[in-house]
């Protein structure tokens, strides 16, 4: 049942009953903010991102907390709404004084709550996939980046299906910017782009763009559309018997729409992930097991609800190497260069020069009857981009998010 | 050539459908008694989940939109009874309450049902015509659409229940004295409202995402097509469908979704400008 | 002038009525004192919307023009903000430069859209198809503006992931500008909404507020009494946006942020479901009413996580149905035993000319 989050959320009951159970722990538990969408719009996503907060935290105490003091989530759920999370993210920060900050789904809601971290001394965890570019000290970014996902996936694409690519993107930052990355990669590889359409959000209607396509008549689709009504394009792209192959870095693992849409709507469709349910390594499946037992009517465990369950790892990892729970402390682990976890995709470390992580990226395709296979194994990718073009938070904070047409000014 | 007109007509089927459907409970419940019905993408919602539910269940598919259909009716009948009744004499009053209604159902829904719902598939297959692929389906949409326009007209202009509900609505006391049983006339009406809405959703979940939200993609389309109508819903609605329609179309096809949008957006403010009264109005005004 | 600030069209004209405000008032200033800073930071975050309130009490409570374009005021208020105060700065007193050119602009904007609908005689519902179609577009429009292309001077829109960079809000003092956050921010947006009520109170006890009152319950009669109606809509409708405006600026200037989603639907509805909460006919009722609902709204999402919606549902079915005026005029009612007047017996009778 979904009423088990309610249990663990609110602030003050849960936090006094956990404190009596686990005394043997140090006495001053330590405060993790959360803030995650439960309601509106984005709670498909992210009910398993707090769920996956929720069982680390179990699994941690339950190993003996962090630096021997007991962990509690302070979780709030902002309902999808940009300025509740400049409130909430005060409330944390400000009255409740949490140590760390966790949360954010969408790019606006983290550009929301970023400024008013950069005004305190809180380590802030950003658990999804995105657009990449945050070149912030206060910032750790555990989900993939366009290096990782799509400089795997568009040459793989390019490869096996053919240079013509179509791209259908949601109109807005993270669609503009994996669209231009799309460009960037596709141009050393002779690639052509032979339509590009950005879709407002919340258009549910595809025919236009359908019939676009079938004009365009490209080998492939580079599919970067966003949010549940834009999801509707597979089942109308099927009806219309497009049947294109299609690639993307936010389908299957993220949206599981190979389970939400019955067969074969997705037919066809790549994705380069960092986690997936269907990855059947043997940590992967002890997280699994762990995982559902915990909450059995979990529709799918996405990889932003694997990363929210990373990052607390990540943060123990974090203090027990800088035995301190400060940020400017456990900046210094990070900068050492020594940060890594042994995760259920493998080991992944935190970059020093841009504090997004390391991901052992994986090629998954979805066939006809929606089942999923690996088509590739590229190993562990590093974040690289933020460091090449000249981000280092090792040497200053650039609080900036960058972007290929909006660089650091060089020095 | 053919092929190309038929692609515009096809899309422009597409646009209309979408637009006809998603106001034509509104149009009832909204232009003709008067009520802002902010909870419209909610009914919208409920057909849509009551079809999915039914067809999961082991109906075929019309049957489970039947049941869509019946279900958002039913819901709207009895909220009309308990919540809404009250409301008639302050119109303004209706758009909190029905706003609070579509809170507590999304919520709901979302508490009960979970966070999405496994899709049905999009049924009828799809047939090819010079090089671009079209959908059976939404050629059905379009046929629905039109079918539902001649139903409303029918209903309220040719039926005893239909010229009832009309004099109810413009003086509920005069048609109560000449006998009108006003209270079943107003249940009934919201109730084929609801209903509507609910066709609405029964249609649509097939080629859409469920999700608890997903009525807030209609709302504004349903209101903007039924106010560019006008007052006379029976006559606006057609027309102002048509219009918005090809504006959007036409936009779609030359700039692209977004322009599309923001387009149709600017045609509505544009045209109330130029007809301030709706199609209806000046349909009316050319008429007599 | 100050005789107007009781009158016909306020509820509230009473020394009683005075005294408590004025207690209301000095609690207002010293609590400060008493209070953790981050709620006085968030209480001054409350304040900051009332002013869209109270614009929306005025044209559509005090003139009968329902208006969803509030938030597209707001917006327009709070980019400006943000393009004025990354191009021009906010040094020596620049940031209330920057503020009041934000709402002057926000304020052409209304005046050019209020001529087009008011003297197009575009009414009811039509007027409000109308305001939210406007402000639907504009959001449509800044969501897609991502590109590095769309920037004015230093300035970037930035699309669906919001304006930022803009400095906070800043007075000019001897020894640099003191920037308005928290404690400063409360003492200046408190002040700003005490003067800003009282003047619209004396406002609606004018002759205007008379005639905007007429105009509301009967248009034709008021034209025939020889009243231009439309001027005094016009007005009405740029002052209300003008405020909406208001809110944009403090709000952009409190977050250092402002992204399209405060334009779009849910958020175009939210200062409607204030009003109408609160009891639209009246300025007190809308300025408390707002108040509450914000901090009731905020603590139900805060303690009840998923069923926040749900409960907030209720409180505005349940509100409908049992106070039909709004909650807070319904509660001054009972409060002052005033016998229900006629609202169409509030036009006094105003000399014409």
């Amino acid at each position: 049942m979904k009423r088990r989050s309610i249990l663990t959320g609110a602030a003050a009951l849960p936090l006094f009953s956990i404190v009596g159970r686990h005394s043997a722990l140090g006495s001053d538990p330590i405060k993790i903010g959360l803030l995650e969408d439960i309601s509106g719009d984005l709670a498909m996503m992210g009910l398993p991102k707090l769920h996956g907060s929720q069982l680390a935290v179990e699994e941690i105490n339950g190993k003996g907390g962090v630096l021997g003091r007991e962990i509690v989530l302070m979780h709030l759920d902002p309902q999808g709404d940009n300025a509740r999370y400049q409130e909430f993210a005060r409330r944390l920060l400000q009255r409740d004084k949490v140590d760390l900050l966790i949360g954010g789904i969408t790019s606006a809601s983290r550009e929301a709550i970023r400024p008013i971290v950069d005004r305190s001394s809180v380590l802030y965890f950003y658990t999804n996939q995105y657009e990449g570019g945050v070149c912030d000290a206060s910032m750790v970014s555990v989900g993939a980046v366009p290096e990782q996902q799509l400089s795997t996936l568009i040459p793989w694409m390019v490869e096996r299906f053919g240079k013509r690519v179509y791209t259908v993107a949601a109109d807005y930052n993270f669609g503009h910017l994996s669209a231009e990355w799309g460009r960037t990669i596709l141009k050393p590889l002779n690639g052509e782009i032979v339509g590009e359409e950005f879709i407002p959000l919340g258009v549910s209607q595809f025919a236009q763009t359908i019939q676009n396509i079938q004009n365009a008549k490209p080998d492939w689709l580079y599919m970067l559309n966003v949010g549940a009504a834009q999801d509707s394009f597979f089942e109308q792209a099927a009806a219309a018997g497009l049947n294109l192959p299609m690639g993307s870095p936010i389908k299957i693992m993220l949206g599981f729409e190979h389970k939400r849409f019955p067969p074969p709507a997705l037919n066809n469709m790549h994705a380069a992930a960092n986690w997936f349910e269907e990855l059947d390594t043997p940590a992967a499946v002890d997280f699994k097991k762990r995982w559902h037992a915990k909450f059995p009517n979990e529709p799918y465990i996405n990889d932003m609800g694997y990363n929210a369950y990373v990052a607390l790892y990540m943060f123990r990892m974090l203090a027990e190497g800088a035995k301190s729970i400060k940020r400017d402390e456990m900046r210094k682990v990070i900068d050492e260069g020594g940060a890594c976890i042994d995760a259920p995709e493998g080991r992944i470390c935190i970059d020093p020069k841009s504090q997004h992580t390391s991901h052992h990226m994986r090629l998954i395709s979805v066939d006809a009857q929606h089942h999923v296979h690996i088509d590739k194994d590229f190993g562990v990718i590093q974040p690289y981009w933020l460091g090449q073009v000249g981000c280092d938070l090792t040497k200053r904070n650039d609080k900036e998010q960058y972007s290929p047409d909006h660089l650091p000014k060089a020095m | 050539m053919f092929a190309d007109l038929f692609a515009y007509f096809y899309q422009f089927a597409d646009v209309f459908a979408f637009l006809v459907l998603s106001a034509a409970g509104l149009a009832v419940i909204f232009g003709m008694m008067g009520i802002i019905n902010m909870a419209h993408g909610e009914f919208i919602m409920c057909g849509a989940y009551a079809t999915t539910f039914a067809y999961h269940a082991g109906l075929p598919l019309p049957l489970a939109q039947a049941c869509g259909v019946v279900a958002a009716g039913l819901i709207g009948i009895v909220l009309e009874a308990t919540l809404i009744r009250p409301l008639y004499s302050r119109p303004l009053d209706s758009l909190l309450v029905t706003w609070g209604l579509g809170l507590i159902a999304t919520q709901g829904t979302l508490i009960v049902l979970g966070s999405s719902m496994a899709g049905i598939g999009t049924p009828g297959g799809g047939f090819r015509l010079g090089g671009y692929g079209f959908s059976i389906y939404r050629m059905i949409l379009f046929a629905a659409a039109l079918c539902v326009l001649a139903f409303i007209y029918l209903l309220f202009k040719r039926t005893r229940f239909g010229i009832y509900a009309r004099a109810t609505m413009q003086n509920a006391n005069m048609a109560q004295a000449l006998g009108v049983r006003r209270n079943r006339i107003y249940a009934l009406t919201f109730g084929i409202g609801a209903a509507l809405a609910g066709l609405c959703g029964a249609l649509y979940a097939p080629t859409m995402t469920l999700i608890p939200t997903m009525g807030a993609t209609f709302i504004v389309e349903a209101f903007v097509t039924v106010v560019v109508g006008g007052a006379n819903v029976l006559l606006g609605t057609a027309p102002a469908a048509v219009a918005l329609a090809v504006t959007r179309t036409t936009l779609n096809g030359l700039y692209g979704q977004v322009f599309g949008q923001i387009g149709l957006l600017l045609a509505v403010v544009l045209i109330i400008r130029v007809l301030p009264e709706g199609f209806s109005g000046w349909l009316a005004k050319r008429a007599s | 002038m100050l005789h107007l600030l009781n009158g016909p069209q306020t509820l509230g004209n009473g020394r009683g009525f005075w005294i408590s405000a004025g207690f209301v008032l000095a609690a207002a200033l010293i609590y400060p004192a008493f209070a953790d800073p981050y709620d006085v930071g968030n209480f001054a975050y409350f304040l900051i919307w009332v002013f869209m309130a109270l614009g929306l009490c005025l044209m559509w409570g005090y003139g009968g023009m329902l208006s969803f374009g509030q938030t597209f005021f707001f917006g327009i208020g709070g980019y400006a903000y943000g393009v004025f105060s990354v191009d021009l700065g906010n040094a020596y007193g620049m940031a209330l430069g920057d503020f009041a050119m934000a709402v002057l602009l926000a304020g052409l904007a209304a005046a050019i859209l209020g001529y087009l609908m008011i003297y197009g005689r575009i009414g009811g519902v039509f007027f409000g198809i109308v305001t939210l179609s406007v402000t639907l577009a504009l959001a449509f429009f800044l969501g897609q503006t991502a590109g590095p292309e769309w920037a004015i001077g230093e300035a970037r829109l930035n699309g669906f992931n919001g304006m930022q960079g803009m400095s906070p809000l800043s007075i000019p003092w001897f020894g640099g500008g003191i920037d308005l956050e928290e404690t400063a921010l409360y003492y200046f947006v408190l002040i700003l909404l005490v003067c800003t009520y009282l003047a619209l109170r004396v406002l609606v006890n004018s002759r205007v507020g008379n005639v905007l009152v007429a105009v509301r319950e009967d248009p034709q009669r008021t034209e025939l009494l020889g009243y231009d109606v439309r001027r005094f809509q016009f007005g009405a409708f740029v002052l209300g946006s003008m405020l909406a405006a208001v809110s944009g600026v403090l709000y952009t200037s409190w977050g250092q942020f402002i992204t399209p989603s405060s334009i779009g639907l849910p958020a175009a509805a939210m200062p409607i479901v204030w009003v109408a909460f609160s009891g639209r006919s009246d300025l007190t009722a809308v300025l408390v009413g707002t108040f509450v609902l914000l901090a009731v709204f905020q603590t139900l999402t805060i303690y009840s996580e998923q069923a926040a919606l749900i409960l907030m549902g209720l409180i505005l079915v349940v509100t409908v149905m049992v106070a039909p005026q709004g909650c807070f005029v319904g509660l001054s009612r009972i409060a002052n035993r005033l016998p229900k007047r006629n609202r169409t017996l509030r036009v006094p009778s105003a000399e014409p000319g």
